[in-house]
């Protein structure tokens, strides 16, 4: 049954009494939860022992402008001959000031190039990556650029519009 | 005058962001020993146009001319995506005529990005007649997307509901002709490449990826099903009627550079029998959804409120996104392309990220 099976991850993890807020699932039924930074060095392994094998994607974006800044990873268990793959969707949020959350390339090597980006774009610094450089900005590039309060450099038409 | 030899230092070459052949720009640096490469780091950003900070400030219509710049070998699919993500967060049906439209240029957009990659890897291999083959069967595919959409590439074919324009008549006839002549064009291939002792030697073994590895890093795709596993995005979350035709998943057991040319070999003959199913039992009907189009129903607060939303001329229609999150996804030809939506209640979504496929 679809709706006793969704949730089951937050109940678990309310047994094991490990902080953590549960959000609504989105759209399509995928269940979200939000984990602490600290938390989530243990939260990957455990997800990863359980099999989910593959990060979907990883993407990060600020909640508010001027407000935090959210990390989110999209896991599914790949495996051989199956329909309706089970997935899972993490957020792991941090402030603006310093934000640094542990990486978990270590875990899926698939988060190196999107941990970079969203160091790059957001500018939220993971803690254990071994290449942790811009990677789709110049290397010199002052600023995060997708941050809602970000200005565009000598763009003078895009901020008179504002 | 005779220069020490030095063979203890590795040397670092780089290989430029300019490409002859089609590559793409992608700048190597690559630490050799000898002709061994020891060590390659890949610098990338070079074709980064800030795709995902401008749709934060598109409508979905604005933004689909955009779209098919970002793969521009397989334009279908970022168009398909870019429409199947609204379309999922706001529950939309679209028409069967229009998913069969649908499919049917998908499909022939994966036969197009299969081609466009043959050719740049026979001739990595050194075989440069490829090259041309493949650029003649583009041609007819372009030729079949401009009679229908009006552009040769960068269509912007796709609508949230459906699809821009109906089918030209006559069209039907002439991708059947097409489906004909590339089924010979692939036994060519076959006759060509495949049984070629030099491919053979140079292909066979060479970059082996298990599947474990392959998992773990990321890949989707050709290079996921070359390694053991049946995954593909058409056959475990179905999209867009594909689970109304009859087709197989192609894949192959070894994990090498052989192994990953014949599944999009198959593929190509898999897109060929889907698109000969679709033309067959395409029905009849509109081909968009116009209900779509309209403003989410508000109700206007009064006339002295701070909100209030006063119509001075009647405005374009649009397409409100309402305040949800969501990931989609689709096949496309080099793996799994997907777009992660987190929609505001407004015309813009609040954040846009593309998920590259391969």
């Amino acid at each position: 049954m679809k709706t006793m099976q969704q949730g089951w991850l937050s109940n678990w993890l309310v047994k094991h009494e490990v902080v953590h807020r549960s959000l609504i699932f989105d759209h399509r039924g995928i269940e979200t939860l939000q984990i602490k930074a600290g938390d989530w060095d243990s939260i990957a392994i455990i997800l990863y022992v359980y099999g989910y094998n593959y990060i979907r994607s990883q993407c990060a974006y600020d909640v508010a402008p001027g407000g935090s800044l959210a990390s989110v990873y999209h896991l599914t268990r790949i495996q051989y001959g199956i329909d309706n793959p089970e997935e899972v969707c993490i957020k792991v949020f941090s402030q603006k000031d310093n934000p640094r959350i542990p990486s978990v390339f270590w875990i899926w090597r698939s988060a190196d190039f999107q941990e970079r980006e969203s160091y790059d774009m957001v500018g939220i610094s993971y803690d254990n990556h071994p290449r942790l450089k811009r990677i789709l900005m110049p290397g010199s590039w002052i600023g995060w650029p997708l941050r809602k309060d970000y200005i565009t450099p000598n763009f003078y038409e895009i901020q008179d519009a504002h | 005058m005779s220069l020490p030899l030095t063979r203890k230092d590795l040397m670092i070459v780089n290989m430029g962001p300019q490409h002859p052949s089609m590559h793409g720009v992608l700048r190597l640096i690559v630490t050799l020993d000898g002709e061994d490469v020891i060590d390659c780091e890949p610098i990338l950003g070079y074709l980064n146009r800030g795709m995902e900070k401008i749709a934060e400030n598109r409508t979905i219509i604005q933004y689909l001319p955009y779209v098919t710049r970002w793969d521009y070998l397989a334009t279908m699919f970022t168009e398909a995506i870019t429409v199947n993500a609204p379309e999922f967060l706001e529950n939309i049906q679209i028409p069967q005529r229009a998913s069969y439209i649908r499919v049917i240029m998908l499909e022939l957009s994966r036969i197009a990005s299969h081609l466009l990659w043959l050719g740049p890897f026979m001739a990595d291999l050194g075989a440069q007649t490829p090259f041309f083959y493949i650029f003649r069967e583009r041609e007819l595919i372009y030729v079949l997307f401009e009679a229908a959409t009006g552009m040769r590439m960068m269509h912007n074919y796709f609508r949230i509901g459906g699809v821009a324009a109906d089918l030209p008549y006559g069209w039907i006839d002439k991708c059947l002709d097409f489906c004909d002549y590339f089924l010979r064009g692939v036994v060519e291939y076959q006759q060509l490449i495949t049984q070629n002792p030099i491919f053979l030697e140079r292909v066979e073994g060479v970059g082996f990826i298990s599947g474990e590895e392959a998992v773990n890093w990321g890949l989707s795709g050709p290079m996921l099903r070359a390694s053991g596993l049946q995954w593909d995005l058409r056959k475990v979350d179905p999209y867009e009627s594909y689970n109304q035709f009859d087709w197989k998943v192609q894949w192959q057991k070894e994990g090498d550079s052989l192994a990953r040319y014949l599944v999009r070999i198959g593929e190509m003959r898999e897109s060929i029998k889907i698109i000969q199913q679709a033309v067959e039992k395409i029905p009849g009907g509109p081909y968009e959804n116009l209900e779509v189009q309209r403003f989410k129903k508000e109700k206007n607060s009064e006339w002295n409120d701070f909100e209030y939303k006063f119509l001075g001329k009647k405005p374009s229609p649009n397409f409100e996104l309402s305040r949800q999150e969501l990931y989609v996804r689709v096949e496309a030809p080099k793996g799994e392309l997907g777009i992660y939506l987190v929609g505001d209640d407004s015309l813009f979504p609040w954040r846009w990220k593309i998920r590259p496929p391969g």
